[in-house]
């Protein structure tokens, strides 16, 4: 310890000697770095398992049931008919099962009609969906059946900014002028990536604000703000009809996930749809070939190219970027060394060994990982703001946890190390008799 | 202490091969304070860095204290180093931002002693060479007499079995140089061996033996043969 102490104090006093050139090699290492991080930021969020205690158990079923004969058309439809979603419903063979799809609002309380509505965010979704995800409850509880029903669930976060407290069961809430009863609250829950909703590239952005029962949101004719494809649907566009129109058609909006608790309740389903395509054909309704999809969740964006590219440009600028500003501050750093190569000679001849300089260059590069960390975050986080605003879709993915701040931080020490490679093995390889003439 | 046998060090470029020292053979014992003088570019500089291990030699043999230096790795040599030798240079070589003491400490740290026992060497040379008052001094702050008389009692914090001084008093005036002389005098009469390149004869004369360098050959009519004391 003491000998780190007193390394610590020979760095401190190199930085000293020459602070501006010190400044600008940080400085450059730092911006370099911050803009990396701000990229591996979004990499990290968009890209981590968001539940993984049953991450390997949730699937999003899809099947290739869109009307009209198309013999090379494999890939099913992102969306499903709410025909197609009752069909796989039920089998018996899921621990859980949730339709949804998302949607917005505006809504108030009722004790404040005369407020400005605020927009808020929908999931119309089943009972399930709580459990598929993992979802907290703070107060109340879910729906106890699918059922339509003027109930609705909300966020910790709505129910604060409504009634400006947490414990608002059996309140009553106005949306979109029709009146709910909430029946459940959230407690603090962030699924990121929210991997239920890829499509539309929208799982960056956070939770919902109310969750709404799927049945109800038909029957008010509430529709998907993601996609809402139609097929061969002959509808005059007149909103009460829009409820059996829907639910009869091939009106696409749903998403279906399941969870199979093991690989053999895999096999089962897939097995299941497969015996429901070929009842379907037998009855004529399914005329594209069979393309059953039962993607697990950590799959699901590539299988529905839902990847973000703009983010991938991002990568490969950032790390451009990155690469340039060590190469230029390996070299400020060189000059730096060299400048100091007098010292280092002197050491080496009153008996320091090569292992001993490089315990004062690590010292050096614990110094400047410490100080290149803290410039680095303050850079990263303009970074991100940078890019939030480019991307608003990315708001909620700028935020650090412990493990990531660890793994910058180790990172940071790896590149003021590479930095300080070159000129490190330069210093101490050099003739020690030229300079201690000079 | 120092035996050396046959040793060749040639200075190589793309285009010439320059031969500093030639089969040079050479004993310096115990206690001995021998000065090496001789023109310029004669190579008494690469001799005493080769005996200080800061360069290496491409032919012959130099034992230093029975051991052979030849092989040794970086490790051991700086050890070597660090143990048997100190070192004095002509332009001092103290480091601007340390104090006297933390300059003076600073080969201490190398050798792995503890900070007690650091302590207690750097007040003991910081005493012989008359600088104890000062030990939170910088360089800067002092005459170039007394850095290096600072630089002397680095030199010696470590307890060397040999001193070499590259023209320790080549930038100083004559009577701090003087000072210095008797400096080293008084370690030489503790037991301490000191070999000191020098253009003065004057202060060549001061040493116990002579030896003479000359295109990069001793002169073998000088070379064991020490000077009558106050020659």
């Amino acid at each position: 310890m003491e000998a780190l102490v007193h390394n610590l104090k020979l760095s401190w006093h190199s930085i000293k000697r020459a602070p501006l050139p010190y400044a600008l090699t940080l400085l450059i290492l730092s911006l370099g770095l911050g803009t990396f991080f701000s990229n591996a930021t979004l990499y990290y969020w968009m890209n981590r398992d968001p539940i993984p205690e049953k991450s390997q158990t949730l699937f999003m079923v899809r099947m290739n049931s869109v009307p009209g004969d198309c013999t090379d058309c494999f890939e099913p439809p992102r969306v499903m008919s709410y025909m197609d979603m009752q069909k796989m419903s039920g089998s018996g063979i899921t621990s859980a099962e949730a339709a949804m799809y998302s949607s917005n609002a505006y809504a108030k309380t009722v004790e404040n009609q005369q407020a400005t509505p605020s927009q808020v965010e929908l999931r119309v979704t089943q009972r399930d969906f709580f459990k598929l995800f993992n979802v907290p409850f703070l107060h109340g509880e879910t729906w106890p059946d699918n059922n339509a029903r003027m109930e609705v669930v909300i966020s910790k976060n709505t129910a604060t900014k409504f009634f400006s407290r947490t414990d608002v069961v059996g309140q009553d809430m106005l949306i979109d002028d029709q009146l709910y009863k909430v029946i459940g609250v959230l407690d603090e829950w962030s699924m990121l990536p929210r991997l239920y909703d890829v499509n539309g590239s929208r799982s960056a952005e956070p939770t919902e604000d109310i969750y709404l029962p799927l049945e109800t949101a038909y029957d008010l004719a509430i529709q998907s703000n993601t996609q809402n494809s139609f097929f061969d649907v002959d509808w005059d566009g007149d909103m009460a009809t829009y409820p059996q129109m829907a639910r009869t058609n091939f009106v696409n909006q749903l998403q279906f996930w399941v969870q199979l608790d093991s690989p053999e309740k895999v096999q089962q389903y897939q097995q299941y749809l497969k015996n429901l395509v070929q009842d379907e054909k037998a009855a004529g309704r399914h005329t594209r070939p069979e393309g059953n999809k039962l993607d697990n969740i950590l799959n699901v964006q590539k299988a529905l190219r839902a990847t973000n590219d703009q983010l991938d440009a991002f990568a490969l600028v950032a790390s451009l970027f990155l690469l340039v500003c060590v190469v230029n501050a390996s070299h400020l750093s060189l000059n730096r060394y060299m400048a100091n190569q007098y010292e280092f000679s002197l050491r080496r001849a009153l008996g320091a060994s090569r292992w001993q300089l490089q315990s004062q260059i690590m010292a050096d590069v614990l110094l400047s990982s410490v100080l290149a960390f803290v410039a680095a975050l303050v850079f990263a986080q303009l970074g991100l703001w940078t890019i939030n605003s480019l991307l608003p879709g990315t708001r909620a993915l700028a935020s650090w946890d412990w493990q990531m701040l660890s793994v910058m931080a180790l990172f940071v020490v790896l590149i003021s190390y590479l930095v300080t490679l070159y000129p490190a093995l330069k210093t101490s390889f050099s003739p020690l008799n030229q300079q201690l003439k000079q | 202490m120092i035996q050396i046998n046959n040793l060749s060090k040639i200075f190589r470029t793309d285009l010439i091969e320059t031969h500093a020292l030639r089969q040079i053979n050479l004993q310096v014992n115990e206690g001995e304070f021998a000065a090496l003088t001789g023109p310029s570019g004669s190579g008494k500089s690469t001799l005493l860095n080769v005996l200080g291990t800061l360069e290496s030699f491409d032919q012959g043999d130099y034992l230093l204290d029975g051991r052979s230096v030849k092989g040794l790795s970086d490790r051991e040599l700086s050890a070597l180093r660090n143990e048997k030798i100190g070192f004095i240079f002509q332009g001092f070589n103290l480091i601007k931002d340390f104090s006297l003491y933390d300059n003076i400490e600073l080969p201490l740290r190398y050798r792995g002693f503890s900070s007690a026992e650091r302590k207690r060497r750097v007040e003991q040379s910081l005493e012989t060479v008359g600088l104890a008052a000062r030990r939170d001094y910088h360089p800067s702050q002092l005459s170039g007499g007394q850095q290096q008389r600072v630089a002397i009692a680095r030199a010696i914090a470590g307890e060397p079995r040999i001193l070499l001084a590259d023209e320790p008093t080549g930038n100083l005036d004559s009577l701090m140089a003087r000072q210095v002389m008797e400096l080293l005098e008084k370690i030489n009469q503790q037991g301490c061996t000191i070999l000191m390149v020098t253009h003065d004869p004057d202060q060549a004369r001061r040493a116990n033996r002579h030896i003479q360098i000359v295109d990069g050959q001793l002169n073998d009519s000088s070379m064991y043969e020490p000077l009558a004391a106050g020659a």
